[in-house]
């Protein structure tokens, strides 16, 4: 039984995470009409921005060793790198966006995908070129924040940062929603989703908002990247899974939307997870079994498409 | 090598059985719809004594024979997927599904059944590969454009995936072909040494590959062909004049997949191993796709070449330089902004090469407009970084 509710966890961990990265994907794809394949080296850099960037914040500050101010300050420098990652991102993604994807957007999708996959290649060889072929990783000044146990009311000892990721990725998940639903640069973003030329007409400047929105899913990305760092280490084709999985969520999810896209993400994390307890062969075909069926069933996904009003 | 089609509409005045005059210029006809200038005529035999040649080159030169073979491998897959390409207008994201079914199917016979025959293991593969492009066709043609291409790719994933897992296909280990010494593969029921076994399978693909590009010529100029060519071009109007749209892209895609398994079991035969990473993994999908058009998906030869320059890229540039993905991403992004037409697509007649070679010959000094492009479309995007920046121009 704790086993059980332990995968579970572990899935909805993972799904959230899943969630952060494909939300960026999703408002690519629901806004430039772009199936971006970098998205997930995007969330690679992410990781190894978050191993420098982390690793130089926390050298410079003690490991935690209980519950005091010390594991406080981490908590806050671990929350610090994180952000600072994705704001390294987003001129990288205002760059991509400006320079590489500009000029395709009238070509084919074929075009797009290509171009995608050759900004793939280029930024896995970029990654490699500065942090080396050798996975990083920094479990020794992040480990202590996985010593800091707050599970005990729950039976059973489950890592306190998960449980700090996780309410942290719920509330954003909350400030995202927020953002498109209220805010008007938001509202703004999902009419030009709807009706790009009714956009243009009324005065929007389409260009600069496309490269808004891919900085902000480079941004996500990112995040997710770096969030994943205190737990694993970085490699270079750390990026693969994530995104194919994340193809799969906003399939699921359906195309653009985001709160399909985070049912879809802790479906699919949970499922994945709870595979490995019941059938092992299983683990990796289950999301993709999920996202057939799905389609087969209700061909537009569990939430329709994006942009309007939900 | 270049594109080789042609043949008009208008009624041929024959002047021989090989040799017809079309415009006041002499082609040689070697089939029914397959006519070519003497150029052409001439580029295709010394392309295809070239590939006939290619281990006794690779023999004193650095050219890899196997990097040729793998590209011609892939390339017909490519060659497959172009069918649904550039006709149907469709993209299929998960080629590489064909591909390892087809690779898989000679494992499993090899390993599992003791089938020692290559060319029972390749029918094998062609049947495998026949029944699944059938059953994902049908499940996924329902869907048209992005859905397509995801659900492809969800198949593809699925296959890989169920590969991993399952010890009976090995899991990412993969199989051998050629399990042990007592059940080694025999082609013309012969057992050759292995120094012979594998030119001989490279030859045997040579063969095939020229065969498939041959009945990919007769399909494509076939009522069929220019039924899918209208389909590409409106799907609701093809249905209005009596083309019987799913069944028509239903068979298409069919045959598209068995390109991909005609392919796969020959990788099978050639690798004598498979592992799911080389075959079914989605970037292979992928690569399959970009094949089609870093080739020239227009042309019928290029999905072919352009496998064969991708796998080139992608397995000989490691042994030049450590960053052999950061090249093959500057060949792709060149393909896409500057040779959209593809490699054989830009060699053609009226190409974007032909077009660029002839303004700088007429007019050297063309090489300061391009340059001066350059730096505007740099400036302009500098100008917008800094206004995402800072918030101001």
């Amino acid at each position: 039984m704790v086993a059980i509710i332990q995968q579970t966890l572990n899935g909805l961990w993972f799904g959230l995470v899943l969630f952060l990265i494909s939300s960026g994907l999703t408002i690519i794809l629901g806004v430039l009409d772009v199936l971006n394949l970098t998205h997930g080296e995007l969330f690679a850099l992410g990781a190894y921005l978050a191993t420098t960037v982390g690793g130089m914040i926390l050298g410079s500050l003690a490991e935690p060793t209980g519950y005091g101010l010390q594991a406080a300050i981490v908590i806050v420098a671990v929350i610090g790198a994180i952000f600072l990652v994705g704001l390294i991102l987003v001129p990288v993604g205002a760059v991509m966006e400006s320079v590489f994807i500009r000029p395709v957007y009238d070509r084919p999708e074929e075009y797009q995908l290509v171009l995608t996959f050759g900004l793939l290649l280029i930024i896995r060889d970029a990654v490699a070129f500065i942090w080396g072929s050798i996975p990083l990783s920094w479990n020794d000044p992040y480990s202590g924040i996985n010593e800091l146990k707050t599970t005990e009311l729950l039976g059973f000892a489950y890592p306190s940062y998960n449980f700090f990721i996780m309410v942290l990725i719920v509330i954003s998940f909350v400030a995202i929603l927020w953002f498109f639903n209220r805010t008007r640069i938001g509202r703004i973003i999902r009419a030009t989703a709807i009706n790009r030329e009714m956009a243009t007409a009324l005065g929007v400047n389409t260009r600069r908002l496309y490269m808004l929105v891919f900085a902000l899913g480079a941004f996500f990305a990112g995040v997710a990247g770096a969030m994943l760092v205190p737990t694993r280490a970085t490699n270079l084709t750390m990026g693969e899974d994530p995104l194919v999985l994340s193809f799969v969520v906003i399939v699921i999810g359906g195309l653009g939307s985001i709160r399909g896209a985070f049912v879809a993400a802790l479906v699919v994390g949970v499922v994945s997870r709870l595979a490995i307890s019941i059938a092992p062969a299983l683990e990796l075909a289950a999301p993709f079994a999920i996202m057939v069926a799905i389609l087969l069933i209700k061909p537009e996904g569990l939430f329709g498409t994006w942009g309007e009003l939900e | 090598m270049s594109g080789s089609e042609s043949g008009s509409e208008d009624g041929p005045d024959e002047d021989g059985r090989f040799v017809v005059t079309r415009g006041g210029e002499r082609r040689y006809r070697l089939m029914k719809g397959l006519e070519l200038t003497r150029r052409r005529l001439a580029y295709l035999v010394v392309g295809i004594v070239f590939l006939f040649f290619v281990p006794d080159i690779s023999n004193f030169t650095p050219l890899s024979f196997r990097a040729v073979a793998h590209g011609l491998m892939f390339g017909t897959a490519a060659v497959g997927l172009n069918l649904i390409l550039r006709h149907t207008r469709e993209v299929s994201f998960g080629h590489a599904a064909f591909f390892g079914t087809g690779a898989y199917a000679t494992a499993i016979l090899a390993t599992h059944l003791k089938v020692t025959s290559g060319f029972v293991l390749l029918v094998g593969a062609l049947v495998a590969s026949t029944l699944m492009a059938a059953v994902i066709g049908f499940l996924t043609l329902r869907h048209r454009g992005i859905y397509f291409a995801l659900l492809t790719l969800a198949f593809g994933q699925l296959l890989y995936a169920l590969a991993l897992g399952f010890e009976y296909l090995g899991g990412a280990d993969g199989l051998p072909v050629r399990p042990g010494s007592a059940n080694k593969v025999h082609l013309f029921g012969i057992l050759f040494p292995s120094e012979v076994y594998t030119p001989l399978v490279y030859y045997i693909t040579v063969i095939f590959v020229l065969l498939s590009l041959l009945v990919m010529l007769r399909i494509v100029k076939s009522p069929f062909g220019r039924a899918l060519d209208a389909i590409g071009q409106d799907r609701t109007r093809a249905e209005f004049i009596g083309i019987p749209v799913t069944r028509y892209t239903w068979i298409a895609f069919v045959i598209s997949g068995v390109y991909g398994g005609l392919a796969g079991g020959l990788f099978g035969l050639f690798q004598e191993y498979i592992r799911p990473g080389r075959t079914l993994f989605f970037f292979r999908s992928g690569e399959i796709l970009f094949m089609a058009i870093l080739g020239g998906f227009e042309t019928l030869l290029g999905p072919l070449v352009g496998g064969i320059v991708l796998v080139y890229l992608l397995q000989s540039m490691r042994f030049f330089t450590e960053y052999f993905n950061f090249m093959t991403g500057v060949v792709l992004l060149a393909v896409v902004y500057f040779f959209p037409e593809g490699v054989v697509g830009s060699i053609q007649e009226g190409g974007a090469l032909r077009l660029r070679l002839r303004e700088l010959r007429s007019d050297p000094a063309v090489v300061t407009d391009w340059g001066s492009g350059a730096v505007t479309a740099a400036r302009r995007s500098l100008g917008q970084l800094k206004y995402i920046i800072f918030g101001s121009r």
